[in-house]
């Protein structure tokens, strides 16, 4: 599975302006190029189709109890 | 008793308890130090004595200094950058706190990356800090202040601050031990914040004993950091001294051979042999994990700089600049949907990779330790894959929230250090601890001092 391929040069420097933040010339395909292959690398994560209707973020603090460490063998 | 710059933290401190050595005999040593070496490394920003709330307790008498990112009332605390430089904070942080309260002397402030952003030591607003085998490679960051000091026995441990690799990468490249704590068990009240979901402290020391006798002073719930956790501390001074002779070391041996540069492979499978039970699984799935801290990290380091990035994007250096812009071209959802997914992905480390074992054993970083101007503004094409192979093997374990410790063993044919690295389960901090512990009896990787 892949992120859709949003991030031309122009998105970027589109979505950046909307948010306030100015780019120096040429910045945006440098960035989209990147921005771009961490997206495809995130949506391509082999747990994402199996993911729970119901996790939500704050489920990881919970997670952690659930795994913590039994004890060390001796 | 000869140079006391020579003892452990653990050694130093006992020293004062028994009445062996005075405080300001420690002090003068490492003041000597700090003359000799810092012009050499750059690893002090500030050098200003802050005395112990009390003269007892389990450090009394003994210096150390932290990353100038652990604020202390009254004081400046100029996070790497230009930005804050001057910054002048109101509330002394709660690892400090707890710090003064085990009667340790916090003798300065280190130096670090830019904001806690940035993985190799360079630093354009406070001089680049330099590694003291050698001063044309990088320290590794963004604790970078803290490896290098602790490296030249110019104090007898530090606290960095860990949110991809930060505490492991300086330990690492500087040749000492490091401890990423499990998300949630440190408090990061009054630290400066990077990236919420991500960001831990921990101890930088000679040893893992010493950071177990640091780890012990911070650990524990503080209502003021909200993701603050209730688990019990253990009690990491006696557990270091338990037997570790059962211990399950899980690795992947084909894979470091295949992935990490020869040296580095060749020392770190050459260390797995210190460990009786090794049990040979499939790995992590680093590039993945790697990839979902990466949009963890950039969505949340972003909102954190976007006020400033709107007002005086002029005043970062350019590499963070160019870091943090990535960061606003993160869709919102991705970022959630990624958060969503962690717990999926803690689960299956532990059911998988730690079904059977204790610990996962891997190279704290798959490359040689690069030089300053291969992974600086002058860094040539290879630099990117310079600066993702540094990370690669660190990132993983932040977004799992898991505690990691980095320990010496070995030097590359350039004389540079090789760490690896032990992760643990959630909590598991004093499971690696005796495991580093117990190695650190059996070598002396730790006990090299550079000349």
């Amino acid at each position: 599975m892949t992120a859709a391929k949003q991030w031309s040069s122009e998105a970027i420097d589109v979505a950046l302006e909307a948010q306030g933040i100015a780019l120096a010339p040429k910045r945006a395909e440098r960035l989209a190029a990147g921005q771009q292959s961490l997206l495809d690398a995130s949506a391509a994560d082999p747990l994402r189709p199996a993911l729970e209707f119901d996790a939500d973020p704050p489920g990881f603090m919970l997670a952690l109890v659930r795994c913590k460490a039994r004890s060390p063998s001796k | 008793m000869n140079d006391p710059a020579a003892l452990s933290l653990a050694q130093a401190a006992q020293a004062v308890h028994a009445g062996k050595i005075a405080p300001h005999e420690l002090l003068q040593a490492c003041r000597k130090r700090i003359e000799q070496w810092q012009p050499r490394i750059n690893a002090f920003v500030s050098l200003e004595e802050h005395p112990p709330h009390q003269k007892e307790g389990p450090l009394a008498g003994v210096p150390l200094a932290h990353k100038d990112m652990f604020y202390r009332a009254g004081k400046v605390s100029n996070c790497g950058s230009k930005i804050l430089r001057g910054f002048v904070v109101r509330e002394t942080s709660a690892a400090l706190e707890r710090l003064d309260s085990a009667g340790a002397i916090q003798l300065g402030t280190l130096n670090m990356s830019e904001f806690a952003y940035g993985p190799t030591g360079h630093n354009e607003h406070w001089g680049d800090c330099r590694n003291p085998w050698n001063p044309d490679h990088i320290t590794g960051g963004s604790s970078s202040g803290s490896g290098a000091a602790v490296a030249a026995r110019l104090v007898y441990g530090a606290l960095g601050s860990d949110t991809g690799g930060s505490v492991r990468l300086p330990a690492a490249a500087c040749g000492v031990s490091g401890l990423k704590t499990t998300w949630g068990r440190v408090s990061r009240h009054g630290a400066m914040p990077l990236s919420h979901s991500l960001d831990t402290i921990g101890p930088l020391a000679r040893s893992a004993e010493d950071c177990a006798l640091l780890l012990a002073a911070i650990a524990g719930h503080d209502p003021r950091d909200p993701v603050s956790s209730r688990e019990p501390v253990e009690d990491y001074i006696e557990a270091i001294k338990r037997p570790t002779r059962g211990l399950r070391v899980a690795l992947s041996s084909a894979w470091i051979e295949r992935e990490t540069e020869p040296e580095v492979a060749a020392a770190v499978l050459a260390a797995t042999r210190a460990f009786q039970f090794r049990i040979e699984v499939e790995p992590p799935d680093f590039d993945t994990l790697s990839a979902q801290c990466l949009v963890v990290m950039q969505s949340e380091a972003s909102a954190q700089h976007a006020r400033w990035m709107r007002e005086r994007p002029g005043d970062y250096s350019s590499a963070v600049r160019v870091r943090l812009e990535a960061g606003y071209a993160i869709p919102a959802t991705t970022y959630l949907e990624v958060l969503r997914l962690r717990a999926a992905w803690l689960e299956r480390f532990c059911s998988t990779t730690l079904a059977d074992a204790d610990l996962y054993l891997v190279p704290a970083i798959s490359a040689r330790i690069p030089t300053r101007e291969q992974t600086g503004p002058r860094g040539g094409p290879d630099m990117p894959n310079l600066l993702a192979s540094l990370t690669r093997l660190t990132r993983w374990v932040n977004y799992l929230g898991v505690p990691g410790l980095v320990i010496p063993c070995g030097f590359d044919s350039r004389g540079m250090p090789i760490g690896l690295q032990l992760v643990g389960r959630p909590f598991a901090e004093a499971t690696l601890l005796a495991a580093g512990h117990a190695f650190q009896r059996e070598t002396d990787w730790h006990q090299r001092v550079p000349a």
